[in-house]
């Protein structure tokens, strides 16, 4: 029997870029940047805004891939930068450090998911990671002069955010992944 | 809450252009910026970036929030950096700098190239907000897809971003009525908590049903486009966007601008420039 297009779309592949794929990344992203109205600033940093919406970015990367992981994290970044004022494209490896992290939450729940057999833990364990290693990108501020040096971009920028984001990722992304499972396995997804 | 895109500049000689032009003048003129530290180099980017914004025809009154929000941000960006730098600014040692007085207790001194240091900040943010902002409000909605698409994403992405700012309204109306639905039963979710924990909690009876709502209203949405055969062939779009003479031109001179700053910047003529007043001040 041979395989139509429609139904070689639906297929569950990591890399795959169907339909589902789209639609998800899209509102991952749309969530993102109207749910980063939910934002406060940490005294003391510099170019940080909490936004307890990160966590989005790592439960749609961990429950439905890295590519809407990286897409909600880029862009849902960009717009509600946009929609703040500050711009599409001023704080760009901000956007992209937050899409790095979406990206690596579905890359490690998928290479985690036999060593961590809890769903809701193996969610936690790859939002955690997935927040450390992906903002690393916002050291592009000592190249872009947004902060002057190291000490600057650790002190001011990776550590306020990772140390927010990381609180925001691992409280938040177990219970959206809570919430999601039943409902995914009753529509068959 | 209303978020939805706002088409203001509409009828605007910027809106009358290329919706890619914007996009790509835009990435250009970020990249021009983030080389120059030179105060008088900067000063003709601004007014660039000034005449730039003010040909979108963008009511002040519309989008002050967004300019005090900018002006916020860039502030605590400028005292943080002076602030933890203690001084040391673009590979100045402390003896090179002319101080003006030390802050109390942290010992960081105000010198004049602090002072310098703070003005570049400020005009490299705000320039790159004022080219920056035209984006959202002078790029009719409908052209979003069709100008990433033309840009060479591809058109399965071209469409996810066009699909999200429709998602927006939407998105941000469900989001009302989940906190008018959660203050009816009770719940004030600004009465936030102290810590950031206390703070994060008291979004979750927001955050949840929002997002789970969506994800499975995006079934309609799904089965729609593959209905429509989304994804079997590469997407045509009904809006076709075309170059004119002076889009041409406008783009030329931000190419232009972007290749003299990167000539200047190699040759080491864009660094930190101290104006001869401030240092005069020191005495």
């Amino acid at each position: 029997m041979s395989t139509t297009y429609m139904e070689s779309n639906r297929t569950d592949g990591t890399w795959d870029v169907t339909t589902r794929v789209i639609v998800y990344a899209a509102i991952g992203a749309a969530l993102y940047g109207v749910l980063a109205f939910f934002s406060f600033v940490i005294p003391g940093t510099a170019n940080v805004s909490v936004r307890p919406a990160f966590a989005l970015v790592t439960f749609f990367g961990f429950a439905f891939g890295p590519i809407v992981g990286f897409f909600t994290g880029f862009v849902g970044n960009a717009i509600a930068d946009q929609i703040s004022g500050w711009g599409l494209l001023t704080s760009w490896n901000w956007s992209l450090a937050n899409g790095f992290a979406g990206l690596l939450a579905g890359l490690f729940g998928v290479w985690l998911a036999r060593t961590i057999p809890n769903r809701l833990l193996l969610a936690a364990v790859a939002a955690a990671l997935a927040v450390v290693i992906g903002f690393l990108f916002v050291f592009t501020d000592i190249w872009l002069g947004t902060a002057d040096d190291v000490s600057v971009a650790f002190t001011a920028n990776y550590l306020p955010v990772i140390t927010t984001n990381l609180i925001a990722a691992v409280i938040l992304t177990p219970i959206l992944v809570a919430a999601w499972d039943p409902l995914r396995d009753s529509m068959g997804r | 809450m209303n978020i939805a895109p706002r088409y203001l500049g509409r009828g605007s000689w910027l809106s009358r252009r290329d919706p890619r032009l914007l996009l790509v003048s835009l990435a250009l003129f970020v990249f021009t910026v983030i080389q120059v530290w030179d105060l008088r180099i900067l000063a003709g980017l601004v007014i660039i970036a000034a005449l730039y914004y003010r040909s979108a025809g963008i009511p002040f009154r519309a989008v002050r929030i967004q300019w005090a929000y900018v002006l916020f941000f860039v502030s605590f960006v400028v005292i943080v950096n002076t602030l933890l730098t203690g001084g040391e600014l673009r590979g100045l040692a402390e003896d090179e700098l002319h101080i003006y007085f030390r802050l109390p207790l942290i010992g960081t001194p105000i010198s004049a190239e602090s002072v310098t240091y703070a003005i570049v900040q400020y005009l490299r943010f705000l320039s790159m907000a004022a080219v920056g902002l035209p984006i959202a409000y002078a790029i009719a909605p409908g052209d979003i897809g069709p100008a990433f698409a033309r840009l060479g994403v591809p058109y399965k992405f071209a469409y996810g971003m066009e699909l999200t700012f429709r998602f927006v309204p939407s998105l941000a109306g469900d989001l009302q009525t989940t906190i008018d639905a959660q203050r009816v039963r009770g719940y004030e979710w600004e009465k936030r908590g102290r810590t950031p924990i206390g703070k994060l909690t008291r979004t979750i009876p927001m955050v949840t049903p929002v997002t789970i709502n969506a994800i499975v209203g995006a079934e309609d949405t799904i089965d729609a486009m593959d209905l429509r055969g989304f994804g079997t062939q590469p997407r045509t779009w009904l809006r076709q966007l075309a170059f004119d003479r002076t889009d041409r031109v406008v783009l030329a001179g931000f190419v232009l601008l972007l290749a003299v700053v990167t000539v200047l910047s190699f040759t080491g003529r864009t660094e930190l420039w101290i104006p001869d007043l401030l240092v005069e001040l020191a005495g």
